[in-house]
Order: C-alpha cells, then sequence, then structure tokens
C-alpha cells in the first residue's frame, strides 16, 4: 500500500499553503489514530493489562495467605509453648518425686545394712567371749594342774 | 519508500520552512504527506515497542515490558485520577493511545534529524507540528466524552447543558466548541512554537547554543502529551459524573 501511495506521491502538485490548512489529512490522520488505538489495545493495553491485574491479585492473595499462615504459625507457637512448659513442670515433678524415692530406698537400705551389721557384730562378739570364756576356762584347769605339779616338784619330798 | 528521500547537502541544513506541505493527491483528496510518513515512523515505532514488550509477557516483568508495564501503570493512574475508579478501565485505550501517540510524535520531532530526508516539498516534521493532526485527535476526544456521556445517562446527557441554571445554557453549549478548540490549538502552537524557535535559533548559530531550548523543547513536548491525555479523560469523566 505504501508503494502505491509513493507512486500518487510522485504525481503531488503544489498548491496553496499555509499553517492552518485544513483537508482530507485530518479524517485520516483520526481513522489512523483509531486504527493505532485498536492495535495497541490488542498488543500493549490487553496483555499487559492483564498481567498486572494478575500479578496484583497474585500478590494479594499470597499476602492474605501468608498473613494466615502467619496466624496459624503463632498460634501453633504459643501451644508448643503452653505444652512445653506442662511437660517442663511434669518433668521437674517427675524428677521430684524420684529424688525422694530414691532418697527413702537408700535410707531404707542404709538402716538395713547398719543392722545387719549390728547383729553381725553381735553374734561375733558373743562367738569371742565364749571362746575367750572356754580359753579361761582351760588355762584355769592348765594353771590348776601346773601349779599342782610345781607343788609337787617342790614339796615332792615333803609329800 | 526510502527512493524517494535523498541526502541532504549540509550546506542547506539551515533552512526554514513554515507552512510548507509536501502534497498527495488520492482521488479528488489532497493530502499532507510529511505528516502521513511521519506519523508512519511513530505508529511503526510504537507498535514495534509494543510487540516486542508483550511478546513473552512474564510474573516478573525485565526489560522492555517493565517499562511499557510503567507506562501503562502511569496512563492507568491518570485515568483512574480523571474518569474514577469505576468506568475507567474502556477509557484506558483511548486515553493511553493518546499520551504515547502525542509524546512519541512530539519527542520525534524534536529528536530524529528528519531534515536529512529529503521531500519533494516541504519538511518532515513531528505529525503534532501539523493542525489537521491536532485538530483530529482533538474532534475524536469530543466525541469520545460524547460518547461517554451518552452511554453512561441517555438522553439525560442533555440536562447538563441546563446545570446548574438555565442561565448557563449558552455557556455550556459553546463550552463543547472551545474545548476542542484549545485542546488542537494548544498542542499545534505549543510543537510548532517549539520547532520554530528552534529552527531560528540554529538558522543564526548553528552550533550548542540551541541546545538548552531544544532540552526545553522536550520538556514541554512531553507535558504538552500529559496535558492533551490528562484533559481529555477529564472531559470525558465529566461527561460521565453529570453535575
Amino acid at each position: 500500500m505504501w508503494m502505491g501511495l509513493t507512486l500518487l506521491a510522485v504525481e503531488a502538485v503544489e498548491e496553496g499553503g499555509g499553517l492552518f490548512d485544513l483537508n482530507a489529512t485530518l479524517p485520516l490522520m483520526a481513522i489512523q489514530f483509531l486504527i493505532l488505538m485498536a492495535v495497541l489495545n490488542a498488543i500493549l493495553y490487553k496483555p499487559l493489562g492483564n498481567a498486572i491485574d494478575e500479578r496484583d491479585a497474585y500478590v494479594r492473595n499470597a499476602k492474605a495467605g501468608a498473613a494466615e499462615r502467619l496466624a496459624k504459625a503463632e498460634k501453633m507457637a504459643e501451644e508448643y509453648e503452653q505444652s512445653l512448659a506442662d511437660t517442663r513442670r511434669e518433668a521437674r515433678s517427675v524428677i521430684e518425686n524420684a529424688q525422694a524415692e530414691a532418697q527413702q530406698i537408700a535410707a531404707e537400705k542404709q538402716a538395713a545394712a547398719q543392722q545387719e551389721a549390728a547383729a553381725q557384730r553381735e553374734a561375733v562378739q558373743k562367738e569371742l567371749d565364749e571362746q575367750k570364756a572356754s580359753a579361761l576356762g582351760q588355762l584355769e584347769q592348765q594353771v590348776d594342774s601346773l601349779s599342782d605339779q610345781i607343788l609337787g616338784k617342790l614339796l615332792g619330798s615333803a609329800v | 519508500m526510502l527512493n524517494t528521500f535523498h541526502f541532504l547537502n549540509s550546506s542547506l541544513l539551515a533552512k526554514l520552512e513554515v507552512g510548507e506541505h509536501y502534497y498527495w493527491k488520492i482521488g479528488g483528496l489532497s493530502l499532507h504527506g510529511q505528516i502521513f510518513i511521519t506519523s508512519w515512523v511513530v505508529c511503526a515505532l510504537l507498535i514495534g515497542v509494543a510487540f516486542l514488550a508483550s511478546r513473552k509477557v512474564e510474573r516478573i516483568p525485565s526489560g522492555l515490558q517493565n517499562l511499557m508495564e510503567y507506562a501503562l501503570d502511569f496512563i492507568r493512574d491518570l485515568a483512574k485520577d480523571q474518569i474514577g475508579e469505576k468506568e475507567y478501565r474502556p477509557w484506558v485505550p483511548f486515553v493511553g493511545t493518546l499520551f504515547l501517540f502525542i509524546f512519541v510524535s512530539n519527542w520525534a520531532g524534536a529528536l530524529v534529524p528528519w531534515k536529512l530526508f529529503e521531500i519533494p516539498h516541504g519538511e518532515l516534521v513531528a505529525p503534532t507540528n501539523d493542525i489537521n493532526t491536532t485538530v483530529a485527535l482533538a474532534l475524536l476526544t469530543s466525541l469520545a466524552y460524547f460518547y461517554a456521556g451518552f452511554k453512561k445517562r441517555g438522553l439525560g446527557y442533555f440536562a447538563r447543558y441546563i446545570e446548574p441554571t438555565p442561565i448557563l445554557l449558552p455557556i455550556n453549549i459553546l463550552e463543547d466548541f472551545t474545548k476542542p478548540l484549545s485542546l488542537s490549538f494548544r498542542l499545534f502552537g505549543n510543537i510548532l512554537a517549539d520547532e520554530l524557535a528552534v529552527g531560528v535559533l540554529v538558522l543564526l548559530v548553528p552550533l550548542f547554543v540551541p541546545l538548552p531550548l531544544m532540552l526545553l523543547g522536550l520538556f514541554t513536548s512531553a507535558i504538552q502529551a500529559l496535558i492533551f491525555a490528562t484533559l481529555a479523560a477529564a472531559y470525558i469523566g465529566e461527561a460521565m459524573e453529570g453535575h
């Protein structure tokens, strides 16, 4: 089309110009502008406008989702904190119980051991006393016989 | 098409032409060829960038997609501010194309060394440097806000002509004429004046001196695009909301 216009243009004729020379350029320019508007609408305003709107929607959704997740996370953190505190308290009571129990057991065992030790000591003492007594008895007998013998030897002739 | 252009001798660069047009005759109609050529370049640039930006749309944008999303966000905010959160969406293409087309046209007129390409008569200029283009855009804006008003409020749209009092009827009717008039002449005047001022300075001092004025021109060009798009959106919003 441009070539055709150019060929026509070659036969252009001179005519009175002037700054305010209104002619068929006006309507053709208006039509050309409308065509440009339609073309730009198809390849610029629509696709990029959609892109902008979609991005806005995406950002809005992402923001809403993020806020929701944040609230949920905060709630969960609170719950965890709560359960952590509960667990700590529980653990502390378990430890205290165990310590008390252990102390009790230790005390019992100690007492039993002491009792046993005392009993054993007593038995040993008793045995020792018995042996001492028998040994003393034996010794006394031997002393008696020895003293008899000594007496006999000393006074042997005399007796 | 490029075979109709010739590279110009640099000694001829400093030349000023105002109100000269490169006429094309199609049927019985005469057209300003230079405006169409540059507007096709502008359209091709816009479509090319838009195509590259939206070829592979990703959730995490990068490169051109990022740039064009930034532009689209800007346009959406502009339309949202003027038309309202509920109604602005269908008007984004119109307001956005107004802004992009005018902005790229203005900057193309200021940045592209069009004078390097010779055409048989006149010279290549920004599309917005021609009253036909600006009037076309302004009339489309008028149609747009009439359409918006009728679509939203039906025949109740006419009620706004006698609001707040019927005494203001003539002024309200007059407004429908002054709106496109002021829109088109503001844009046309600013761009033409900027180009002329730069042209005259270049004619007098070809080096460095016109640079600050060119930078100022870039600034006003961008502002004009913003003003046109904002006013168009404001008119549309006003037509829909009623008084």
